[in-house]
């Protein structure tokens, strides 16, 4: 009886874990998760795609202060509010509000901060 | 036979947590009647619809220990037992096996469901149920029937292979893509990003999209101004040539394509010293995120482009023929 319900679930568990792995960020997809999941919310994702179709890069990465590399941006839930970072559009009048919190902490707990998708892949550099 | 998985589910779970009733398909669809149906029925406030199949095989997806878990503790609009403490754990678990059933999503995976029973070790009277049973289409092998042809179809034997990934696979929409959490209901509010690139000219790498001939063709008009979307950029049209040691053609670095899209001081003097000479570049540089590969290979088009900055032929010296 033992060996064939090992097998079996030898094969659940793996299944799982293909089912469990990260199909492949689109590129540019940033992780925001300094603090998210420690304040117990999702971490953030961010899409470049998405917001490259409307805005130039220079919008957010000059006068909205953003710097060019994931991970160096403190961005507060508090500055937001406050019309900071992605606050001066998110606000309800340039783009949706805050309040819509699901919308940006969609992504899946344990998610490391970071830039995704680099490559076209869903791995690490292809170098 | 068709109950089958549904009341198999339903023991399973029954001896996990130590109680000997099973789950009754009429018990739940009385309690979905009465309690559930006013937000699962009509689908407000995000409720996935009973029969909405696609929404509910991605909440299968995570296990019906997490979604029995969800309906028992509440999940965003949902209160806990959907807002009737009275309800025993029990009625619950019977209420979304029920509803799980009716939206024809599958059945409540066994996948999901026997994992950890069989990986504990007070699972094995729920082990021995399902061995002893003689029926042959019963639950040993409805169970392993879904299980092994995803592991071997044709099509999947390349998935390890990122570099081959089936275009199908590309850009998956964000329910999909693992890293958006597909049990947060505004995931499936998002827009898959082959909606949006629907009519701009492709790439052959990153988004898949080549964005400067999209932006210049008029596709996208992404402001240059928060505010203003009248704003035009200020574009510089200069170009910069670095001659490269060994066979690869030069680098031509267009100023104009650059500034469509950003400032000066985004690059200067920060990252480039804007003086001529003043910048020693490297690939090794660039593939650590440095220089140019501050945007290329994270949101600009990747290095494995070579010949897009590359592009300048040299005047090469011809072979040795061995005439002279």
């Amino acid at each position: 009886m033992r060996p064939p319900v090992l097998l079996l679930t030898t094969l659940l568990g793996i299944l799982l874990a293909l089912s469990g792995a990260p199909a492949g960020a689109e590129y540019g997809d940033v992780v925001l998760n300094k603090r998210a999941e420690k304040e117990g919310v999702r971490p953030v994702v961010f899409p470049h795609w998405f917001h490259r179709i409307r805005f130039r890069c220079k919008v957010c990465h000059n006068e909205l202060e953003f710097k060019m590399r994931a991970g160096a941006n403190d961005v507060l839930m508090a500055d937001i509010l406050d019309g900071k970072f992605c606050g001066m559009c998110h606000n309800g009048r340039i783009a949706w509000g805050p309040e819509n919190c699901d919308l940006c902490h969609s992504g899946k707990p344990g998610l490391p901060t970071g830039i995704l998708g680099g490559h076209g892949t869903s791995g690490p550099g292809r170098w | 036979m068709k109950t089958n998985p549904i009341i198999l589910a339903g023991i399973i779970f029954g001896v996990l947590t130590g109680s000997a009733m099973t789950a009754e398909p009429s018990r739940g669809k009385a309690v979905y009647e009465s309690n559930c149906i006013a937000c699962h029925g009509t689908g407000v406030a995000g409720a996935p619809k009973v029969g909405d199949s696609g929404r509910w095989s991605v909440r299968i997806k995570s296990g019906m220990a997490a979604l029995y878990a969800s309906a028992i503790k509440g999940k965003s609009a949902m209160p806990p037992k959907g807002g009737n403490p009275a309800l025993s754990d029990d009625d619950i678990r019977a209420t979304v096996d029920y509803m799980v059933a009716q939206s024809g999503a599958g059945k409540p995976s066994p996948a999901a469901s026997t994992a950890k029973p069989a990986a504990a070790k007070g699972a094995a009277p729920v082990e021995k149920a399902e061995i002893s049973r003689p029926d042959p289409v019963g639950a040993a092998v409805t169970t392993a029937a879904p299980l092994v042809p995803p592991a071997m179809a044709a099509s999947e034997v390349n998935r390890f292979n990122r570099l081959l990934m089936p275009v199908g696979r590309r850009h998956p929409p964000p329910a999909e893509d693992g890293i958006h959490d597909p049990s947060n209901d505004a995931t499936h509010v998002l827009q898959p990003p082959l909606d949006a690139y629907t009519g701009f000219p492709p790439g052959p790498a990153g988004n898949g999209v080549d964005w400067v001939k999209t932006l210049e063709q008029g596709k996208i008009k992404p402001r240059y101004d928060r505010k203003d979307p009248n704003a035009a950029p200020v574009v510089m049209d200069l170009n910069i040539v670095r001659e490269v040691k060994g066979s690869m053609p030069d680098v031509v670095y267009p100023h104009k394509q650059h500034t469509e899209w950003l400032d000066c001081s985004n690059c200067h003097p920060a990252i480039f010293i804007p003086q001529k000479g003043a910048n020693q570049i490297s690939m090794a540089q660039i593939l650590l995120g440095q220089k140019c590969g501050v945007c290329h290979g994270k949101v600009a088009f990747p290095v494995s482009e070579c010949r897009l900055c590359h592009s300048k032929k040299k005047p090469m010296g011809v072979a040795q023929t061995g005439k002279n």
